[in-house]
C-alpha cells in the first residue's frame, strides 16, 4: 500500500519510467505466451518451440534489467533521514522497491494476457477480435497454468534481482549508511579499509573474451557444417548456424559489457590527461568516478548495438521487399524490446549519475563556477565516449558478422 | 538610493527574504568594512545563512539592497552574480562540500581553473595555500581518503587560494572538534589579515566570534539589540503553550 501511496505523488518522470517497465514487460509477456501458443498447437516441434522460449531469454533479461535500473534511481526507494527515524530503513525500502517492481511488472503482464486473448479472439465480440489469430495459432486452446507460469515469470524474477541488488550492504564502522560526508565530528576514513575494486579490473577480462569469442567464431567458420538440426539456428538460414558460432558471439557480447566500466574509466583518464583546464579536469574526473555506475549499462548498449549492426550485416539483403523475409513480427517486437530496454537503461543511469551529483553540483554553484562550464563538461564527456565506443562497437560488429556470413 | 559610505566595502539595506513564506529575513542593515573580520552571531534558524547568501548574491532579497564596492549587486542578472562570486567572493561552507573524483590540490585550484588561470600557476597557488593551512600532504588525495578536518581545511584553501576581497564563512567549524575547531578557525583569521581579505563570519559560538573584529547579532531574521520585536512577545508564547498542555 506504501508504494502506491507514493507512487500516487511522485514526479511525472518517475511515473514515466515505471510505465515504460509494465509496458515492456507486457512485451516481454506477449513474446512468452506466443512461444506458448505455438508449442501447444505443435506438440510434435519440440525442438522449434524450445528455440523459441529460449530466444525469449534476450528480452526477458534487458526487461529486468531496465526495471532494476528504474527501481535503483526511483527517489521513493532512496533511504531518506526521516524515514529511516521511523523504523522504514534502508532494509524496508528495498523491499518496497522490489514490491513497486513486481506490481509494475505484474500490470505489463496483465495487458500482455489481455491484448493476446484478444488478438488471438479468445475474448470475442470485440473490433480487434481474431486479428492475428492465424499467426498466434489461435485455434488451440490455451493451459491456463502454464500461461499463469511465465507471465509470472518477470515479476518474480525483476522483484528478486531489486531485492538482491538494493539490499543494504554490511554496515561498516564509521560510516552512516547513505550519507558520505555528512556525519560529523572527526570521522577517520581509513582509505586502505574501503578500497573498492577498480572500476577498470574488468577490462582485461572484457578484452580477453571478446578475443575468445572472436577466436571461437573463426575457427568454428572454418570448420565442417554442423548437423542441420542442431540447437539455436538462427532465423532464416537453413543450414542452420552452429553452436560454436552463436556462442562466439554471444563471448564477444559480454566481454563488450565486461570492458564497458574499465573503457568509460580510461575515457575519462585520457579525457584529463596532460593538463586540463577547468571544464576538461572535471569532465574527466566525473567520467573516471561513475565508470561502474555509467559503464556497465553502456557496454551493455554497445553489445546490443553490435548484435544489431552484425544483423543488419547479415540480412541486410533480405529486407528487400523481394525474396523471403527472414524476420517474422514477432523477431522484430523480441528487438524491439530489447534495444529499447537497453537504451533506457543507459539513459536512467546517466540520470542517476546526474542525481548523485546533485549535492557537488549545488557547491560549484556556490563557488560560482558557471552552468555552462559543467554542461560543456558533460557535452565533452558524451562526445569523448561517443568516439570511442561507436567505432569500438563497429568493429567488434563486423568482425562477428564476418564467419557467419561465410 | 542613498550611496554607500566610502570605508565599507559591503553594505545592504532593508533585506527581506523569506523561503516560500517562512520568513527568513526581515529587515536586516549591515555594513562591512574593508579588510575586517566581522562576526554574524545568533542561534540556529536566526537567518544567518540567508543573510551571508544575500551578500554574496547567491539569493536576492524581495525587498532589500545590497551594494558590493559601491556598485549594486541586487540589480545584477544571475551571470553576472556568478561571475561576481567568482572572482571577488570566497565561500567556506558548513560542511566542505568538494568535489569527491578531484584531489585535494585540485580541489583548491579548481576556482583559478575555472577562471582560465594556467594549470601551473594555478596547481602552485593551491599548493602553497595547502602548505599554510598544514594540509600539504592530502595535496594528492582524494576527499573520500581524508578526515573531516583535512576536507574542511582544504575548503577553505579553496575559498582564499582565489584571492577574493570578501570571504564568507558559514559556520566553517561546526563539524569540527574543540582542538581543530580553534586552530582551523585561527588559520582562517589569520590569513584573511595578512592578505587584507574582509570576512564574514556566521558562527554560533562567542569563542569564534572573540577572533573577530566585530560582532553583529541576529534574532529571528532581525539585528538583535536594536529594536525589540513587536510581534513575538513572551505573553504570546506562554498563552499558546498554556492551551497546548
Amino acid at each position: 500500500m506504501l508504494s502506491l501511496r507514493l507512487a500516487r505523488g511522485a514526479h511525472p518522470l518517475v511515473l514515466l519510467r515505471r510505465l515504460l517497465v509494465a509496458l515492456a514487460a507486457a512485451g516481454v509477456g506477449f513474446l512468452l505466451l506466443c512461444s506458448l501458443g505455438y508449442a501447444v498447437a505443435h506438440p510434435k516441434a519440440t525442438h522449434e518451440s524450445l528455440v523459441r522460449l529460449l530466444w525469449c531469454a534476450a528480452p526477458l533479461a534487458a526487461v529486468v534489467q531496465f526495471a532494476l535500473a528504474v527501481a535503483r534511481n526511483d527517489p521513493a526507494t532512496r533511504p531518506r533521514d526521516g524515514l529511516d527515524a521511523i523504523g522504514l530503513g534502508p532494509v524496508r525500502l528495498s523491499v518496497l522497491a522490489a514490491t513497486s517492481t513486481a506490481i509494475s511488472c505484474s500490470l505489463g503482464s496483465a495487458a500482455a494476457l489481455l491484448v493476446y486473448l484478444e488478438l488471438r479472439g479468445d475474448l470475442g465480440a470485440t473490433p480487434l477480435s481474431g486479428a492475428a489469430s492465424g499467426l498466434l495459432d489461435g485455434r488451440a486452446a490455451l493451459p491456463w497454468g502454464a500461461a499463469l507460469t511465465l507471465l509470472g515469470l518477470l515479476p518474480a524474477l525483476s522483484a528478486g534481482a531489486c531485492a538482491i541488488a538494493l539490499r543494504p550492504r554490511k554496515e561498516r564502522a564509521g560510516r552512516a549508511p547513505g550519507a558520505s560526508e555528512a556525519t560529523a565530528g572527526e570521522e577517520a576514513a581509513p582509505a586502505a579499509a574501503r578500497a573498492p575494486r577498480p572500476s577498470y579490473a574488468g577490462l582485461p577480462w572484457g578484452v580477453s573474451i571478446i578475443a575468445c569469442g572472436l577466436a571461437l567464431e573463426a575457427y568454428v567458420g572454418h570448420g565442417p557444417a554442423p548437423a542441420p538440426n542442431s540447437l539455436l539456428a538462427l532465423p532464416g538460414q537453413n543450414s542452420g548456424a552452429s553452436p560454436g558460432l552463436l556462442g562466439g558471439w554471444l563471448l564477444a557480447s559480454l566481454g563488450l559489457v565486461l570492458a564497458g566500466p574499465g573503457l568509460t574509466h580510461w575515457c575519462g583518464v585520457l579525457l584529463s590527461a596532460g593538463r586540463p583546464g577547468a571544464m576538461r579536469l572535471l569532465a574527466g574526473r566525473m567520467l573516471q568516478d561513475t565508470a561502474t555506475r555509467i559503464g556497465r549499462p553502456l557496454g551493455v548498449l554497445c553489445a546490443v548495438a553490435s548484435g544489431a549492426l552484425a544483423a543488419v550485416e547479415l540480412y541486410g539483403a533480405a529486407w528487400e521487399r523481394s525474396g523471403p523475409r527472414p524476420f517474422g513480427p514477432l523477431t522484430g517486437l523480441g528487438a524491439a524490446v530489447v534495444m529499447a530496454c537497453v537504451t533506457a537503461t543507459a539513459i536512467t543511469a546517466a540520470l542517476d549519475a546526474r542525481q548523485l551529483r546533485s549535492d557537488t553540483t549545488a557547491a560549484l554553484d556556490r563557488l560560482g563556477v558557471p552552468a555552462s562550464l559543467l554542461r560543456g563538461a558533460a557535452a565533452v564527456r558524451s562526445l569523448v565516449l561517443l568516439a570511442v565506443l561507436a567505432p569500438l562497437t563497429w568493429v567488434i560488429a563486423e568482425l562477428t558478422a564476418l564467419p557467419l556470413s561465410r | 538610493m542613498v550611496a554607500p559610505p566610502d570605508n565599507d566595502v559591503l553594505w545592504a539595506r532593508g533585506l527581506h527574504y523569506s523561503y516560500s513564506g517562512s520568513p527568513a529575513l526581515t529587515g536586516v542593515s549591515i555594513g562591512v568594512r574593508e579588510g575586517e573580520i566581522l562576526a554574524v552571531t545568533g542561534p540556529r534558524g536566526s537567518g544567518k545563512t540567508t543573510l551571508l547568501k544575500c551578500l554574496s548574491g547567491q539569493i536576492l532579497a524581495d525587498p532589500g539592497e545590497v551594494w558590493f564596492n559601491s556598485a549594486p549587486v541586487h540589480t545584477l542578472s544571475r551571470s553576472a552574480r556568478e561571475r561576481l562570486r567568482r572572482e571577488r567572493f570566497g565561500w567556506i561552507d558548513c560542511r566542505p562540500h568538494l568535489v569527491p573524483e578531484l584531489t585535494g590540490w585540485e580541489n583548491a585550484a579548481l576556482p583559478l581553473l575555472v577562471r582560465g588561470t594556467t594549470h601551473r600557476a594555478a596547481k602552485q597557488t593551491a599548493t602553497e595555500w595547502l602548505e599554510r593551512l598544514d594540509v600539504g600532504d592530502c595535496a594528492r588525495k582524494r576527499p573520500g581518503a581524508l578526515t573531516q578536518a583535512q576536507r574542511q581545511r582544504i575548503a577553505i584553501a579553496r575559498a582564499l587560494a582565489a584571492d577574493p576581497t570578501v570571504v564568507f564563512a558559514d559556520e566553517p567549524t561546526a563539524p569540527l572538534h574543540h582542538t581543530d575547531r580553534a586552530q582551523v578557525l585561527r588559520t582562517l583569521t589569520t590569513a584573511a589579515r595578512s592578505h587584507q581579505i574582509t570576512v564574514v563570519l556566521a558562527t554560533l559560538d562567542e569563542e569564534s566570534a572573540a577572533l573577530a573584529d566585530r560582532t553583529v547579532t541576529l534574532v529571528d531574521g532581525r539585528r538583535g539589540g536594536a529594536i525589540p520585536a513587536p510581534d513575538a512577545s513572551e505573553g504570546e508564547g506562554r498563552a499558546a503553550c498554556s492551551v497546548s498542555a
